[in-house]
């Protein structure tokens, strides 16, 4: 619902932000060390999932805990909270011929960009 | 003349018709009551003149000063940062990444521009264009060396992409030579290019 | 959205313009854009994931090249007619009556 902000809420708003993290029990199906690869998913819709890292296998690093959901609340289909997870991808992997194999990307992954790698 | 001038517009009329799409869209919200111009003015007030990478100088001193304080900043970046008095608007979960001997961060947002406003202030435009986006992921030390940063073979580029709402801000290495300096001397050191790991702090004179 | 905006790894794009002058802010319309969509974010107007998604759409060619905050203007202007709150007749009136100084 569209309304005028106060500004005479202005400063709080600057000093407090909004957070996107949730506060929900969530169970991760993910935790650090976890070999995971992820999905080739192609919609014609909002997501935070890049092109080049689908399809890719990495490790997870960290567990930041639950967000909202961008691919959902972009659309107004509700917030959807899961875990977010940092994910490490080797240049190799994402690059094929990169010259520096073992520098490394690590992206935010959202649980349902993830799925155990192949065969695991 | 009007300002909006970016350097790759061909067409001279194109930068006023900006300027009028802005009046006409701020005027409109502002006659139906759903937007205060002196909040424009005071937001405008706040990020241009007042939150900015000074403000992520102090909180690397401070780490390099304090190793318990290291400590808790790489373990909760959020509430370390807050120590110092930085929160808030892309700010509120935030990640400390550090430089090592071995390691050298960079970040990025590929999908957009995302960053840590509360500690840098506003990205530059070039953290926010295709060539910076694109690039950083794909060739990091190609990147480096535009910026005149040159790593040694043997140390590991680590690039985070900002997709989701972490921000992330790297604490460089203390350079050499600063034994003795106060926090204050510190800060003076830390440019905003070595927060983001396209740059590497000042050396002491 | 296999949009343009997905630029990881692409190649094409050029050096990287690294400017160590620039101000925060290149003129009043970028000023205000900015101002307006933190306190349209903030009023409700939108959550940040539409925002996004509104910019995402642009015309590819358009996208690449325009200005950031004309990314926001763009953005501003789509979700405040999406969700009712203008139309487009209104900002084309408006937009009409400020260049003939009519406004």
């Amino acid at each position: 619902m569209p309304t005028l902000f106060p500004t005479d809420m202005l400063d709080g708003l600057i000093k407090t932000g909004g957070s996107c993290r949730v506060n929900v029990n969530v169970k991760p199906g993910f935790a650090p060390g976890d070999a995971v690869t992820a999905i080739n998913i192609n919609p014609k819709t909002h997501t935070r999932l890049p092109t080049y890292i689908r399809g890719k296998r990495g490790v997870v690093m960290r567990d930041h805990g639950a967000f909202v959901f961008p691919d959902t609340n972009s659309q107004l289909k509700g917030e959807k909270p899961q875990h977010v997870y940092s994910v490490m991808f080797e240049a190799g992997e994402l690059w094929g011929d990169a010259e520096f194999p073992k520098d490394k990307v690590l992206i935010d992954m959202f649980e349902d960009y993830l799925k155990p790698v192949e065969g695991k | 003349m009007a300002a909006d001038h970016d350097h790759h517009h061909h067409d001279e009329y194109r930068p006023s018709e900006i300027s009028l799409r802005v009046k006409a869209i701020e005027s409109l919200l502002v006659e139906k009551k759903l937007l205060d111009p002196v909040a424009v003015d005071k937001l405008v007030d706040a990020y241009e003149n007042k939150i900015g990478p000074h403000n992520g100088a102090r909180v690397v001193a401070k780490a390099w000063s304090d190793p318990e304080y290291r400590k808790r900043l790489l373990g909760d970046g959020t509430k370390a940062i807050l120590e110092l008095g930085y929160s808030g608007i892309q700010g509120e979960d935030m990640v400390v990444v550090e430089n090592t001997p071995e390691v050298h961060n960079m970040v990025v947002c590929t999908l957009c521009s995302c960053y840590p406003w509360p500690t840098l202030g506003l990205p530059p435009n070039w953290y926010k264009a295709p060539p910076y986006r694109s690039r950083a992921v794909i060739d990091p030390r190609g990147v480096l060396k535009e910026f005149g940063v040159e790593l040694p073979k043997t140390k590991e580029v680590r690039v985070w992409d900002s997709n989701a709402e972490l921000r992330y801000l790297v604490l460089p290495e203390r350079p050499a030579g600063t034994e003795g300096l106060s926090e204050e001397e510190l800060a003076k050191l830390v440019t905003r290019d070595s927060m983001i790991g396209v740059g590497l702090p000042k050396t002491p004179n | 959205m296999n949009g343009i905006h997905d630029l990881g790894g692409r190649h094409g794009h050029g050096p990287i313009d690294i400017d160590p002058e620039q101000p925060v802010f290149r003129s009043d319309s970028e000023r205000r854009t900015f101002g307006m969509f933190i306190l349209a974010f903030a009023g409700g107007h939108f959550n940040v994931d539409q925002f996004r998604s509104a910019i995402e759409q642009m015309k590819p060619a358009e996208y690449l090249e325009s200005t950031y905050y004309e990314h926001w203007l763009h953005a501003l202007e789509t979700l405040c007619v999406e969700n009712g709150t203008l139309t487009k007749k209104e900002l084309d009136d408006r937009f009409e009556a400020l260049s003939k100084g009519t406004h």
